[in-house]
Protein backbone atom coordinates (compact mmCIF):
# COMPACT_ATOMS: atom_id res chain seq x y z
CA UNK A 1 0.00 0.00 0.00
CA UNK A 2 0.88 3.42 -0.73
CA UNK A 3 -0.17 7.09 0.38
CA UNK A 4 -1.73 6.89 -2.87
CA UNK A 5 -4.33 4.64 -1.65
CA UNK A 6 -5.19 7.47 1.09
CA UNK A 7 -5.21 9.96 -0.45
CA UNK A 8 -7.77 8.17 -3.21
CA UNK A 9 -10.21 7.10 0.05
CA UNK A 10 -9.96 9.76 1.96
CA UNK A 11 -13.30 12.28 2.25
CA UNK A 12 -11.72 15.26 1.80
CA UNK A 13 -10.08 14.70 -1.52
CA UNK A 14 -12.46 17.25 -3.47
CA UNK A 15 -14.31 14.53 -5.60
CA UNK A 16 -17.69 15.75 -5.18
CA UNK A 17 -18.58 12.67 -3.05
CA UNK A 18 -19.74 14.43 0.31
CA UNK A 19 -22.88 15.83 -2.01
CA UNK A 20 -23.76 12.47 -1.91
CA UNK A 21 -25.19 10.08 0.53
CA UNK A 22 -25.73 6.65 -1.41
CA UNK A 23 -29.28 6.40 -0.50
CA UNK A 24 -28.94 7.13 3.04
CA UNK A 25 -31.09 11.08 3.05
CA UNK A 26 -33.88 8.85 1.84
CA UNK A 27 -33.48 5.69 3.94
CA UNK A 28 -33.86 8.15 7.03
CA UNK A 29 -36.89 9.99 5.50
CA UNK A 30 -38.47 6.14 5.07
CA UNK A 31 -37.92 5.72 8.87
CA UNK A 32 -35.82 2.75 7.33
CA UNK A 33 -32.52 4.51 9.17
CA UNK A 34 -32.99 6.44 12.81
CA UNK A 35 -30.44 4.67 14.91
CA UNK A 36 -26.60 3.30 14.46
CA UNK A 37 -27.99 -0.39 14.35
CA UNK A 38 -30.18 0.71 11.71
CA UNK A 39 -27.20 2.55 10.09
CA UNK A 40 -24.64 -0.26 10.61
CA UNK A 41 -27.81 -2.48 8.82
CA UNK A 42 -28.15 0.22 5.99
CA UNK A 43 -24.54 0.64 5.27
CA UNK A 44 -23.95 -3.19 4.86
CA UNK A 45 -26.30 -4.09 2.48
CA UNK A 46 -24.72 -1.16 0.51
CA UNK A 47 -21.15 -2.45 0.93
CA UNK A 48 -22.89 -6.27 -0.12
CA UNK A 49 -24.57 -4.42 -2.78
CA UNK A 50 -23.23 -1.33 -4.46
CA UNK A 51 -19.97 -1.76 -2.49
CA UNK A 52 -19.39 -5.24 -4.22
CA UNK A 53 -20.20 -4.15 -7.93
CA UNK A 54 -18.36 -0.96 -7.73
CA UNK A 55 -15.40 -2.93 -5.95
CA UNK A 56 -15.18 -5.60 -8.83
CA UNK A 57 -15.50 -2.81 -11.77
CA UNK A 58 -12.98 -0.70 -10.16
CA UNK A 59 -10.34 -3.54 -9.78
CA UNK A 60 -11.13 -4.60 -13.11
CA UNK A 61 -10.49 -1.05 -14.66
CA UNK A 62 -7.34 -1.04 -12.44
CA UNK A 63 -6.17 -4.21 -14.08
CA UNK A 64 -6.24 -2.62 -17.47
CA UNK A 65 -9.60 -3.40 -18.91
CA UNK A 66 -11.72 -1.36 -21.85
CA UNK A 67 -12.67 1.53 -19.90
CA UNK A 68 -15.27 1.73 -22.31
CA UNK A 69 -16.62 -1.83 -22.15
CA UNK A 70 -16.51 -1.50 -18.13
CA UNK A 71 -18.37 1.91 -18.39
CA UNK A 72 -20.88 -0.11 -20.20
CA UNK A 73 -20.92 -3.02 -17.46
CA UNK A 74 -21.82 -0.53 -14.89
CA UNK A 75 -24.40 0.52 -16.52
CA UNK A 76 -25.75 -2.46 -17.02
CA UNK A 77 -25.44 -3.22 -13.16
CA UNK A 78 -27.10 0.31 -12.74
CA UNK A 79 -30.50 0.76 -14.44
CA UNK A 80 -31.55 3.45 -11.87
CA UNK A 81 -31.28 6.70 -13.84
CA UNK A 82 -30.62 8.34 -10.46
CA UNK A 83 -27.89 6.06 -9.27
CA UNK A 84 -26.56 6.63 -13.14
CA UNK A 85 -26.37 10.17 -12.58
CA UNK A 86 -24.74 10.00 -8.96
CA UNK A 87 -21.89 7.48 -10.10
CA UNK A 88 -21.36 9.58 -13.59
CA UNK A 89 -21.34 12.81 -11.47
CA UNK A 90 -18.71 11.36 -8.90
CA UNK A 91 -16.55 9.53 -11.73
CA UNK A 92 -16.54 13.07 -13.45
CA UNK A 93 -15.44 14.68 -10.34
CA UNK A 94 -12.87 12.12 -9.49
CA UNK A 95 -11.24 12.50 -12.88
CA UNK A 96 -11.16 16.31 -12.65
CA UNK A 97 -9.08 16.21 -9.43
CA UNK A 98 -7.19 12.69 -10.40
CA UNK A 99 -5.87 14.40 -13.59
CA UNK A 100 -4.23 16.89 -11.81
CA UNK A 101 -2.68 14.98 -9.17
CA UNK A 102 -1.60 12.22 -10.91
CA UNK A 103 -0.72 12.57 -14.29
CA UNK A 104 -1.16 10.11 -16.52
CA UNK A 105 -2.17 9.49 -20.49
CA UNK A 106 -5.13 6.61 -18.44
CA UNK A 107 -7.51 9.81 -18.26
CA UNK A 108 -7.77 10.93 -22.05
CA UNK A 109 -9.18 6.72 -22.28
CA UNK A 110 -11.57 7.29 -20.17
CA UNK A 111 -15.34 8.35 -21.51
CA UNK A 112 -16.21 11.95 -21.02
CA UNK A 113 -18.45 10.84 -17.98
CA UNK A 114 -17.08 7.71 -16.62
CA UNK A 115 -19.32 5.38 -13.80
CA UNK A 116 -17.10 6.27 -10.45
CA UNK A 117 -15.42 2.96 -10.32
CA UNK A 118 -14.32 2.89 -13.44
CA UNK A 119 -12.49 6.25 -13.05
CA UNK A 120 -11.47 4.54 -9.42
CA UNK A 121 -9.72 1.98 -10.92
CA UNK A 122 -8.05 4.33 -13.61
CA UNK A 123 -6.84 6.49 -10.64
CA UNK A 124 -5.81 3.89 -8.63
CA UNK A 125 -3.37 2.96 -11.67
CA UNK A 126 -2.29 6.50 -12.33
CA UNK A 127 -1.32 6.38 -8.80
CA UNK A 128 0.89 3.19 -9.19
CA UNK A 129 -1.64 1.37 -6.96
CA UNK A 130 -2.85 -2.66 -7.21
CA UNK A 131 -6.45 -3.58 -8.26
CA UNK A 132 -6.61 -4.56 -4.42
CA UNK A 133 -6.00 -1.47 -3.57
CA UNK A 134 -8.75 0.49 -6.20
CA UNK A 135 -11.26 -2.59 -4.68
CA UNK A 136 -10.50 -1.80 -1.22
CA UNK A 137 -11.01 2.56 -1.79
CA UNK A 138 -14.54 1.32 -3.74
CA UNK A 139 -15.45 -0.77 -0.97
CA UNK A 140 -14.60 1.52 1.42
CA UNK A 141 -16.09 4.69 -0.25
CA UNK A 142 -19.07 2.79 -0.83
CA UNK A 143 -20.01 3.68 3.04
CA UNK A 144 -18.09 5.76 4.68
CA UNK A 145 -19.57 8.74 2.60
CA UNK A 146 -23.04 7.15 3.26
CA UNK A 147 -22.15 7.32 6.80
CA UNK A 148 -21.06 11.03 7.22
CA UNK A 149 -23.75 11.71 5.56
CA UNK A 150 -25.73 10.03 8.23
CA UNK A 151 -23.92 11.41 10.77
CA UNK A 152 -25.25 14.75 9.45
CA UNK A 153 -28.48 14.29 8.68
CA UNK A 154 -29.53 12.80 12.31
CA UNK A 155 -26.91 14.91 14.04
CA UNK A 156 -25.77 11.23 15.68
CA UNK A 157 -22.50 11.18 17.68
CA UNK A 158 -19.32 11.20 15.40
CA UNK A 159 -17.31 8.58 17.48
CA UNK A 160 -20.28 6.42 17.40
CA UNK A 161 -20.49 6.73 13.40
CA UNK A 162 -16.85 6.10 13.14
CA UNK A 163 -17.08 3.33 15.60
CA UNK A 164 -19.99 1.56 13.16
CA UNK A 165 -17.97 2.26 9.91
CA UNK A 166 -14.55 0.80 11.55
CA UNK A 167 -16.55 -1.89 12.38
CA UNK A 168 -17.18 -2.46 8.95
CA UNK A 169 -13.70 -3.19 7.98
CA UNK A 170 -13.75 -7.04 7.90
CA UNK A 171 -16.73 -6.54 5.56
CA UNK A 172 -14.71 -4.20 3.43
CA UNK A 173 -11.90 -6.49 3.40
CA UNK A 174 -13.82 -9.46 2.37
CA UNK A 175 -15.58 -7.38 -0.51
CA UNK A 176 -11.94 -6.16 -1.86
CA UNK A 177 -10.85 -9.90 -1.71
CA UNK A 178 -14.12 -10.87 -3.29
CA UNK A 179 -13.30 -8.07 -6.19
CA UNK A 180 -10.06 -10.42 -7.39
CA UNK A 181 -11.67 -13.27 -7.38
CA UNK A 182 -15.52 -13.25 -8.58
CA UNK A 183 -14.88 -11.45 -11.80
CA UNK A 184 -17.31 -8.67 -12.42
CA UNK A 185 -20.38 -9.03 -9.45
CA UNK A 186 -23.86 -7.86 -10.35
CA UNK A 187 -25.34 -7.99 -7.20
CA UNK A 188 -28.73 -5.24 -7.09
CA UNK A 189 -30.61 -4.13 -4.22
CA UNK A 190 -34.08 -2.96 -5.45
CA UNK A 191 -35.04 -0.89 -2.56
CA UNK A 192 -31.62 1.13 -2.86
CA UNK A 193 -33.02 1.83 -6.52
CA UNK A 194 -36.30 2.94 -5.00
CA UNK A 195 -35.03 5.10 -2.35
CA UNK A 196 -32.69 6.65 -5.03
CA UNK A 197 -35.88 7.22 -7.03
CA UNK A 198 -37.94 8.80 -4.75
CA UNK A 199 -35.29 11.03 -3.38
CA UNK A 200 -34.39 12.11 -6.48
CA UNK A 201 -37.82 13.71 -7.07
CA UNK A 202 -38.08 15.40 -4.39
CA UNK A 203 -37.28 19.14 -3.99
CA UNK A 204 -36.72 19.15 -0.06
CA UNK A 205 -33.28 17.33 -0.39
CA UNK A 206 -29.54 18.03 0.76
CA UNK A 207 -27.85 15.56 -0.66
CA UNK A 208 -27.92 14.89 -4.35
CA UNK A 209 -28.16 11.03 -3.95
CA UNK B 1 -31.13 -34.80 -11.99
CA UNK B 2 -29.93 -33.25 -15.42
CA UNK B 3 -32.53 -31.71 -16.91
CA UNK B 4 -32.22 -30.01 -20.68
CA UNK B 5 -35.02 -28.14 -22.44
CA UNK B 6 -34.80 -26.83 -25.94
CA UNK B 7 -37.00 -24.91 -28.22
CA UNK B 8 -36.26 -23.20 -31.76
CA UNK B 9 -39.03 -20.35 -32.71
CA UNK B 10 -38.85 -20.26 -36.60
CA UNK B 11 -40.62 -17.93 -39.18
CA UNK B 12 -42.45 -20.45 -41.31
CA UNK B 13 -44.08 -20.13 -44.76
CA UNK B 14 -46.30 -17.19 -44.82
CA UNK B 15 -45.13 -15.48 -41.62
CA UNK B 16 -46.48 -18.10 -39.38
CA UNK B 17 -43.72 -19.22 -36.57
CA UNK B 18 -42.94 -22.97 -36.70
CA UNK B 19 -41.14 -24.48 -33.83
CA UNK B 20 -38.59 -27.21 -35.72
CA UNK B 21 -37.36 -27.76 -32.36
CA UNK B 22 -39.36 -28.88 -29.42
CA UNK B 23 -36.85 -30.97 -26.69
CA UNK B 24 -37.37 -31.69 -23.24
CA UNK B 25 -35.88 -34.19 -21.15
CA UNK B 26 -35.15 -34.35 -17.20
CA UNK B 27 -37.67 -33.13 -14.81
CA UNK B 28 -39.13 -30.84 -17.41
CA UNK B 29 -41.54 -31.81 -20.74
CA UNK B 30 -42.53 -29.12 -23.12
CA UNK B 31 -46.01 -29.27 -24.72
CA UNK B 32 -46.90 -27.26 -27.94
CA UNK B 33 -50.15 -25.36 -26.43
CA UNK B 34 -50.59 -22.96 -29.88
CA UNK B 35 -48.88 -22.15 -32.88
CA UNK B 36 -45.85 -20.19 -31.15
CA UNK B 37 -46.71 -21.42 -27.74
CA UNK B 38 -44.80 -23.96 -25.15
CA UNK B 39 -45.62 -25.09 -21.63
CA UNK B 40 -42.93 -26.53 -19.39
CA UNK B 41 -44.72 -29.17 -17.70
CA UNK B 42 -42.51 -31.26 -14.67
CA UNK B 43 -42.54 -34.34 -14.51
CA UNK B 44 -41.05 -34.84 -11.36
CA UNK B 45 -40.90 -33.54 -7.54
CA UNK B 46 -38.70 -30.80 -7.17
CA UNK B 47 -36.13 -29.11 -8.38
CA UNK B 48 -34.12 -30.87 -5.20
CA UNK B 49 -30.97 -28.96 -4.36
CA UNK B 50 -28.26 -30.72 -6.64
CA UNK B 51 -30.33 -30.61 -9.64
CA UNK B 52 -28.90 -29.04 -12.39
CA UNK B 53 -31.78 -27.37 -15.47
CA UNK B 54 -30.83 -25.17 -18.38
CA UNK B 55 -33.65 -24.24 -21.12
CA UNK B 56 -32.57 -23.43 -23.95
CA UNK B 57 -34.78 -20.69 -26.32
CA UNK B 58 -33.90 -19.73 -29.82
CA UNK B 59 -36.21 -17.03 -31.03
CA UNK B 60 -35.51 -16.06 -35.08
CA UNK B 61 -35.98 -13.16 -36.55
CA UNK B 62 -39.94 -12.18 -37.70
CA UNK B 63 -40.56 -15.25 -35.18
CA UNK B 64 -42.45 -15.48 -31.73
CA UNK B 65 -42.56 -17.78 -28.56
CA UNK B 66 -44.19 -17.86 -25.28
CA UNK B 67 -43.18 -20.13 -22.94
CA UNK B 68 -45.20 -21.20 -19.53
CA UNK B 69 -45.25 -23.53 -17.20
CA UNK B 70 -48.47 -25.18 -15.69
CA UNK B 71 -47.51 -24.99 -11.81
CA UNK B 72 -45.27 -23.41 -9.43
CA UNK B 73 -42.42 -24.77 -9.03
CA UNK B 74 -41.28 -26.19 -5.36
CA UNK B 75 -37.42 -26.27 -4.95
CA UNK B 76 -36.30 -28.52 -2.04
CA UNK B 77 -33.41 -28.56 -0.07
CA UNK B 78 -30.80 -31.09 -0.87
CA UNK B 79 -31.09 -34.33 0.71
CA UNK B 80 -27.29 -35.50 1.06
CA UNK B 81 -25.64 -31.56 1.59
CA UNK B 82 -26.23 -28.28 0.80
CA UNK B 83 -26.12 -28.11 -2.50
CA UNK B 84 -28.49 -25.57 -4.35
CA UNK B 85 -30.95 -26.39 -7.21
CA UNK B 86 -29.69 -23.94 -10.64
CA UNK B 87 -32.25 -23.43 -12.90
CA UNK B 88 -30.68 -21.68 -16.50
CA UNK B 89 -32.88 -20.24 -19.13
CA UNK B 90 -30.56 -19.13 -22.07
CA UNK B 91 -32.67 -17.16 -24.64
CA UNK B 92 -31.16 -15.93 -28.14
CA UNK B 93 -33.85 -13.55 -29.64
CA UNK B 94 -34.39 -12.53 -32.63
CA UNK B 95 -37.74 -12.32 -32.97
CA UNK B 96 -40.23 -12.22 -29.94
CA UNK B 97 -39.93 -14.06 -26.90
CA UNK B 98 -42.50 -13.86 -24.21
CA UNK B 99 -41.55 -15.94 -20.72
CA UNK B 100 -44.21 -16.00 -18.04
CA UNK B 101 -43.22 -19.16 -16.07
CA UNK B 102 -45.27 -19.46 -12.50
CA UNK B 103 -43.27 -18.56 -9.44
CA UNK B 104 -41.00 -20.52 -7.87
CA UNK B 105 -41.41 -21.43 -4.42
CA UNK B 106 -38.10 -21.81 -2.43
CA UNK B 107 -38.39 -24.06 0.80
CA UNK B 108 -37.26 -24.31 4.30
CA UNK B 109 -33.32 -25.34 3.77
CA UNK B 110 -33.80 -25.15 -0.08
CA UNK B 111 -31.24 -22.29 -1.93
CA UNK B 112 -32.37 -21.86 -5.80
CA UNK B 113 -30.44 -20.42 -8.31
CA UNK B 114 -32.17 -19.21 -11.17
CA UNK B 115 -30.35 -17.50 -13.69
CA UNK B 116 -31.40 -15.61 -17.46
CA UNK B 117 -29.33 -14.76 -20.17
CA UNK B 118 -30.79 -13.29 -22.95
CA UNK B 119 -28.76 -12.13 -26.06
CA UNK B 120 -31.05 -9.60 -28.32
CA UNK B 121 -30.28 -8.58 -32.19
CA UNK B 122 -31.05 -5.72 -32.99
CA UNK B 123 -34.87 -4.92 -32.68
CA UNK B 124 -35.92 -8.04 -31.06
CA UNK B 125 -38.62 -8.19 -28.01
CA UNK B 126 -37.94 -9.49 -24.73
CA UNK B 127 -40.88 -10.36 -21.95
CA UNK B 128 -39.33 -11.93 -19.26
CA UNK B 129 -41.24 -12.39 -15.19
CA UNK B 130 -40.08 -13.57 -12.46
CA UNK B 131 -42.04 -14.22 -9.26
CA UNK B 132 -40.35 -15.88 -6.13
CA UNK B 133 -41.83 -16.95 -2.64
CA UNK B 134 -39.66 -17.57 0.09
CA UNK B 135 -41.44 -20.73 2.29
CA UNK B 136 -44.27 -22.84 2.13
CA UNK B 137 -46.83 -21.55 4.17
CA UNK B 138 -45.79 -21.75 7.50
CA UNK B 139 -42.42 -22.56 7.18
CA UNK B 140 -39.22 -20.43 7.24
CA UNK B 141 -37.97 -18.83 4.09
CA UNK B 142 -35.47 -20.53 1.58
CA UNK B 143 -32.75 -18.59 -0.09
CA UNK B 144 -32.91 -17.65 -3.93
CA UNK B 145 -30.14 -15.94 -6.02
CA UNK B 146 -31.61 -14.61 -8.90
CA UNK B 147 -28.81 -13.50 -11.86
CA UNK B 148 -30.62 -11.69 -15.04
CA UNK B 149 -28.39 -10.76 -17.66
CA UNK B 150 -29.42 -8.60 -21.46
CA UNK B 151 -26.99 -8.15 -23.74
CA UNK B 152 -28.85 -6.01 -27.05
CA UNK B 153 -26.53 -5.61 -30.25
CA UNK B 154 -23.53 -7.01 -28.23
CA UNK B 155 -23.83 -4.33 -25.45
CA UNK B 156 -24.74 -5.03 -21.71
CA UNK B 157 -27.90 -3.69 -21.54
CA UNK B 158 -29.29 -4.99 -17.64
CA UNK B 159 -26.94 -7.55 -15.52
CA UNK B 160 -28.26 -7.46 -11.53
CA UNK B 161 -28.16 -10.35 -9.06
CA UNK B 162 -31.34 -10.26 -6.55
CA UNK B 163 -30.64 -12.36 -3.35
CA UNK B 164 -32.90 -13.00 -1.17
CA UNK B 165 -33.19 -15.42 1.63
CA UNK B 166 -31.23 -15.89 4.95
CA UNK B 167 -27.48 -15.90 4.04
CA UNK B 168 -28.04 -13.52 1.57
CA UNK B 169 -25.94 -10.83 1.82
CA UNK B 170 -28.54 -7.57 1.31
CA UNK B 171 -31.29 -9.69 2.93
CA UNK B 172 -31.45 -8.07 5.80
CA UNK B 173 -34.22 -5.68 8.56
CA UNK B 174 -36.00 -3.70 8.25
CA UNK B 175 -36.65 -5.25 4.55
CA UNK B 176 -36.16 -8.70 3.81
CA UNK B 177 -39.42 -9.72 1.98
CA UNK B 178 -40.56 -12.94 1.34
CA UNK B 179 -42.32 -12.74 -1.71
CA UNK B 180 -40.79 -10.92 -5.35
CA UNK B 181 -41.24 -10.22 -8.51
CA UNK B 182 -39.58 -9.01 -11.37
CA UNK B 183 -40.46 -8.39 -15.33
CA UNK B 184 -37.53 -7.23 -17.67
CA UNK B 185 -38.59 -6.05 -21.03
CA UNK B 186 -37.01 -4.87 -23.95
CA UNK B 187 -38.59 -3.32 -27.03
CA UNK B 188 -41.04 -0.09 -26.10
CA UNK B 189 -39.54 2.04 -23.65
CA UNK B 190 -40.97 3.62 -20.08
CA UNK B 191 -40.02 5.91 -17.78
CA UNK B 192 -39.55 5.64 -14.46
CA UNK B 193 -41.95 4.77 -11.79
CA UNK B 194 -42.37 4.44 -7.86
CA UNK B 195 -44.87 3.13 -5.69
CA UNK B 196 -44.75 1.47 -2.43
CA UNK B 197 -42.07 -1.48 -1.98
CA UNK B 198 -42.50 -1.52 -6.59
CA UNK B 199 -40.27 0.41 -8.75
CA UNK B 200 -39.97 0.29 -12.55
CA UNK B 201 -37.12 1.68 -14.11
CA UNK B 202 -35.85 2.45 -17.88
CA UNK B 203 -33.92 0.58 -20.26
CA UNK B 204 -33.05 1.96 -23.49
CA UNK B 205 -35.73 0.75 -25.57
CA UNK B 206 -37.29 -0.86 -22.74
CA UNK B 207 -37.40 -1.26 -18.87
CA UNK B 208 -37.51 -3.08 -15.72
CA UNK B 209 -40.23 -3.61 -12.76
CA UNK B 210 -39.88 -5.24 -9.73
CA UNK B 211 -42.06 -5.43 -6.48
CA UNK B 212 -41.49 -7.23 -3.15
CA UNK B 213 -43.57 -7.78 -0.18
CA UNK B 214 -44.61 -10.19 2.56
CA UNK B 215 -47.38 -11.74 0.37
CA UNK B 216 -46.73 -13.25 -3.24
CA UNK B 217 -50.32 -11.99 -5.19
CA UNK B 218 -49.74 -8.63 -3.48
CA UNK B 219 -46.43 -8.15 -4.70
CA UNK B 220 -47.36 -9.75 -7.87
CA UNK B 221 -50.08 -7.16 -8.58
CA UNK B 222 -47.41 -4.73 -7.43
CA UNK B 223 -45.62 -5.21 -10.41
CA UNK B 224 -48.22 -5.71 -12.94
CA UNK B 225 -49.17 -2.18 -11.68
CA UNK B 226 -45.63 -0.62 -12.26
CA UNK B 227 -45.03 -2.32 -15.56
Amino acid sequence: MTAALLTLADARLPAGGHTHSGGVEQAIAAGLVHDPSSLAGFLLRRLQTAGRVAAGLAAAACRGGDPAALDAEADARTPSPALRAASRQQGRGLVRVGRRAWPSPLWDALPAAPHHPVALGAAATAGGLTPRDAAGAAAYLSVSGPATAAQRLLAMDPLTVAAVTARLAPGIDAVADGALRDGLPADADPLLDLLAEVHAARRDRFFAS
Amino acid sequence: MITRVEVVARRGPGGRTVLPVVRGSGQLAVRRTGPASVHLVATAFGPLGGDDAEIRLVVEEGATLAVRTVAAAVALPDRGGDRPSAQRVVAEVAGSLDLRPEPTVVAARAHHRAGLTATLAPGAVLTATEQVLLGRTGEEPGRWTGTTRVVVDGRPLLHTTVGLGPGAPAWLPPVAPRAYASTVHVGQAAGVLTVDDAVRLPLEDGWVATAWGAELHRVVRAVEAVA
